[in-house]
């Protein structure tokens, strides 16, 4: 049997992680190839229904990438975010997933490493934790 | 004019006209933020609301003499509060008979099960079910119901959503670990099987071999489902229970649909919302506050006129779809969500969540503090699975729980 690949949604700000991401690929880091990026405005534009759809679906994880705190491209959105998503880390653990399948992270524009360390790491801490508990029908 | 405004207006007459000027000055001096933050909702506004009375509508025409139609009424995996609340419809409850032939309604008539099997496909004009489907007869009669009504209205949250029912999806060992907390680990039944069957606790059986046949009881799901994921509904009426005027407006418009051939409402419809939430209708005073620590109201003096959630109340309010007419917030308790998410959303419990986060405020130290911080702050909501999703469980896009294996 072929290892366990993980599938990973990855949520990312226009104005600081996604050019982050933009900065890895320019330059040229190795990462693995488990995560799909979707881009949305603002960390605080994730709504918790977006995470709960990835899982519904069958992610096996989900990260959130924003401007660090302070630096916020609408002032304070970040802090929301990080503020929703604690609360859905609680949830999804009351659902009975391992809460480390959820990840909050900030990366700005000139952190390209970070980025690749950042997901390199939570590949890696996917494929301990196995594929999503998430069966047919749940 | 209400009996209120009367009352009201004869009191302020009796008053002599020397204090009315001190009068006008105590209700400027009382009434500050009212007027400067939200002059269309005053404390008297929220009493004049609070005293109207339900527009029922018209009374129910009575059947033509070329007979009347078959009305069934369904209670599955529902706490019994809907069926009462058909009753509550004033003077319109002995017009019910006369409108309709009652032929199933387990809390007030005497409709079995084999005589509905015995009815042809078709025949009843209307099946009011309400309650989740959790146990076999449910869906067995439901499906009945289903085959043998034109119209299918999916009645109260449990039916709807699932309700409190569908919480019973979060236990992750399913019926037997229900089972067993409800026989062997509730206080109560605990010593109850202690004294009497020690070491071989009793808990009920499906199937029973008795000397005179085999007796059987409906078996439990693991999953509780809402209606709709189970037969095929024409009409949603959310609502823990459904208010009362609504349930007027239905069988009339039911009665009118039988007798007169007005048309309904296309397939699908919920009736007795409105397209806005809760907070909209709801007469309390917003003034924006930020909060630090959740309350609940027995534990503070809950201001008559203030946004509950000014006060640190978790109200679902801003998630939940507007048409109760705000009965609970107007007597100081916060919504729990029994309506149901608007029609721009299907997570009610992560729209909820969004809003309440966001009113938590944004901290001086907000810059250096890390995520264990964040945590502190939020463990004030002790039980936000519970307490968001109390009744949409059943439409939630995760609808049990999970169990990790763990992993290589």
């Amino acid at each position: 049997m072929s290892e366990f690949e993980p599938k990973i949604v990855v949520f990312c700000c226009n104005w600081c992680s996604y050019a982050g991401a933009d900065g890895a690929g320019v330059a040229r880091l190795q990462m693995p190839p488990n995560f799909r990026i979707i881009r949305t405005m603002c960390s605080a534009r994730v709504d918790p229904e977006f995470i709960l759809r990835s899982l519904a679906k069958g992610a096996d994880g989900v990260v959130v990438l924003g401007c660090h705190p302070a630096d916020c491209h609408y002032i304070g959105g970040n802090y929301r975010a990080r503020r929703r998503i604690a609360l859905i880390r609680m949830v999804i653990e009351q659902y009975g997933f391992d809460p480390r399948r959820l990840k909050l992270e900030w990366v700005s524009a000139s952190e390209g490493e970070k980025f690749q360390k950042t997901l390199t790491d939570f590949v890696g801490t996917i494929k301990e934790l196995g594929p999503t508990p998430l069966q047919e029908g749940n | 004019m209400s009996f209120f405004d009367r009352f009201r207006k004869k009191s302020t007459e009796t008053v002599s006209n020397a204090s009315a000027a001190v009068k006008k000055e105590v209700k400027k001096d009382s009434k500050p933020a009212a007027s400067a933050t939200c002059p269309s909702k005053t404390a008297d506004s929220v009493a004049a609301a609070q005293l109207k009375p339900a527009d029922l509508g018209d009374l129910l025409p009575g059947a033509p003499p070329n007979g009347k139609i078959n009305l069934a009424i369904y209670w599955a995996a529902g706490c019994g509060g809907c069926d009462v609340s058909l009753l509550d419809v004033n003077e319109r409850i002995l017009t019910i008979g006369d409108m309709a032939n009652i032929v199933m309604w387990p809390i007030a008539a005497d409709g079995k099960e084999q005589d509905i099997a015995a009815m042809a496909d078709g025949s009843i004009t209307v099946s009011i079910i309400n309650g989740a489907v959790r146990n076999t007869e449910n869906e067995h009669m439901v499906k009945l119901l289903r085959k043998k009504s034109v119209i299918v209205v999916s009645y109260g949250s449990c039916a709807c959503f699932g309700g409190s029912p569908a919480l019973a999806n979060l236990i992750p060992g399913g019926k037997d670990e229900l089972l067993d907390y409800a026989y062997n680990k509730v206080p109560s039944t605990a010593n109850f099987q202690a004294d009497y069957h020690k070491g071989k606790p009793v808990l009920p059986k499906t199937e029973f071999k008795a000397p005179e046949g085999v007796l059987t009881l409906p078996v439990l799901f693991d999953t509780v489902k809402t209606l709709d994921q189970v037969i095929d509904v024409d009409y949603y009426v959310p609502g823990c229970p459904p208010l009362q005027e609504t349930i007027s407006h239905m069988l009339k418009a039911v009665a009118d649909f039988a007798y007169k051939g007005v048309a309904l409402p296309p397939k699908g419809t919920t009736i007795g919302v409105v397209a806005k939430t809760l907070c909209d209708m709801c007469p309390r005073r917003k003034e924006y506050r930020r909060i630090t620590k959740i309350v609940e109201p027995h534990e503070i003096d809950v201001d008559p006129d203030l946004c509950l959630m000014d006060q640190g109340i978790l109200c679902l309010g801003p998630a939940t779809v507007g048409g109760c007419n705000a009965r609970c917030t107007r007597v100081g308790q916060p919504c729990r969500g029994c309506y149901g998410p608007t029609v721009a959303v299907q997570e009610q419990g992560a729209s909820a969540l969004t809003a309440i986060a966001s009113l938590f405020p944004v901290l001086e130290e907000d810059a250096t503090m890390g995520e264990d911080s964040i945590i502190d702050i939020m463990s004030t909501i002790k039980d936000p699975l519970g307490y968001f999703y109390a009744y949409t469980m059943g439409k939630s896009l995760i609808k049990r729980s999970v169990v990790e294996k763990g992993g290589k």
